[in-house]
């Protein structure tokens, strides 16, 4: 469920010339819909981890630039690496696709 | 249970900046989103953090030392971690990057076609399932009805409930689901179906059940009266002498099917009436029932 910049705000208890560079340096990148940004929870979990690294262990802005960085490398490579073994794994097994159909609609 | 002080690497005696100290470099090493995939370090982090939490309050910390609390229950309860959402299978791809990988792409190796087959396969994959949840009322679950679902995205659905539909069934609507982020198919909507229960109808396998009020003269004298059906009111006759708990069988009446019908079956209860009636005060006294009529005989011996 997206929630809008004023309850992310409220939220994380951040002030909105802090997001705006957030957004600036790309740490953030909010869902744009029409005038308004709109923030997912991935967007609120990733907002906190940012506070709790300058906060919390003292990592300062380039540091955090580069944190995220590489972070977003890791979750690409684990996506990939995650995906990679389950074809593998599909193939090896002969898997055949699509589970059953639990009920179909009786439109008759 | 493990000693926070040990948690944290101090001694008793340690100051509130030697543990600040202690609870940053372990925070640094153990933090769960530099460390996905790794459960230990999570257990161990939020362990560091409960014990953390613990002592830098002075006043726990001296009641924790004198002996008034222990560290059960300090272990700091977190929601969820960044990478707990970044690495749903679900997740959008916003902020993933895949230039660490890029080379393996480019060469001519098992992984490399892999990756080309996992992305083939992505472009061509299915849409994801939603899921909803629907509660009819009785009547509808036993006719069939058509139900409109309003989407979080403003957008509707239009359920169309198949007659004798039974509570907890899940419902597919083929391509319905999310859109498929490349060239496959939309996923299904899921939409369980839950029933409300009725004022009087209650539903056994096909067949339906109701207890019917009566009064004294239709019970006595039998009658034509209007019966509740699912479908509609149906003309009912009370056989003269009905008494309560006497069933009756309404053939077809019960739950549709494709092949023929379940039945409704009427269990009648006689009711006197509710206003005290002096006529039928002074017939009863004057009336004397058949000797043998004892409808308590063989409960008292």
């Amino acid at each position: 469920m997206n929630i809008s910049k004023a309850n992310f705000l409220e939220h994380l208890q951040l002030d909105h010339e802090t997001l705006q560079i957030w957004i600036e340096e790309e740490w953030l990148i909010p869902i744009q819909t029409e005038a308004e940004f709109s923030f997912s929870e991935l967007d609120v979990a990733r907002a906190k981890l940012i506070r709790e690294l300058k906060a919390d262990l003292g990592v300062n802005d380039p540091g955090v630039g580069v944190i995220l960085n590489l972070l977003d490398q890791m979750h690409g490579l684990r996506r990939a690496l995650a995906d990679v073994l389950r074809s593998h794994h599909a193939r090896s097994a002969n898997s055949p696709g699509a589970p059953a159909v639990e009920q179909e609609p009786d439109n008759t | 249970m493990k000693d926070p002080y040990e948690i944290l690497g101090v001694t008793k005696a340690a100051s509130p900046d030697e543990m600040r100290k202690a609870y940053l470099r372990l925070a640094k090493k153990l933090h769960p989103d530099l460390n996905p995939g790794n459960k230990r370090a999570e257990e161990q982090f939020k362990e560091v953090s409960g014990a953390y939490d613990l002592l830098s309050d002075p006043a726990r910390r001296k009641r924790f030392d004198d002996g008034e609390i222990d560290a059960s229950g300090t272990e700091r309860q977190r929601e969820r971690f960044y990478k707990d959402y970044a690495s749903e299978p679900s997740a959008d791809a916003r902020y993933e990057n895949s230039s660490g990988y890029s080379d393996f792409a480019e060469a001519d190796d098992l992984f490399a076609e892999l990756l080309r087959r996992q992305g083939r396969e992505a472009r061509r994959s299915k849409g994801a399932d939603t899921h909803y949840h629907l509660s009819i009322d009785f009547l509808d679950s036993v006719n069939g009805a058509t139900k409109r679902i309003t989407l979080p995205d403003g957008g509707v659905l239009d359920v169309a409930i198949p007659s004798g539909i039974q509570q907890g069934q899940i419902l597919r609507l083929r391509g319905k689901g999310v859109r498929s982020m490349g060239e496959g198919a939309a996923g299904d909507a899921l939409v369980e179906i839950s029933i409300n229960p009725h004022a009087f109808f209650v539903r056994r396998g096909d067949d339906l059940h109701i207890e019917l009020p009566i009064t004294l003269t239709e019970a006595v004298l039998g009658a034509q009266i209007k019966a509740p059906t699912p479908a509609g009111p149906v003309i009912l006759t009370i056989p003269k002498g009905s008494n309560t708990g006497s069933v009756l069988r309404l053939k077809g009446k019960g739950v549709p099917k494709r092949s023929g019908a379940g039945d409704e079956f009427i269990t009648l209860k006689v009711m006197l009436p509710t206003e005290p009636n002096p006529e039928l005060e002074s017939f009863l006294s004057n009336w004397t029932p058949a000797k043998s009529d004892d409808p308590r005989r063989g409960m008292l011996s």
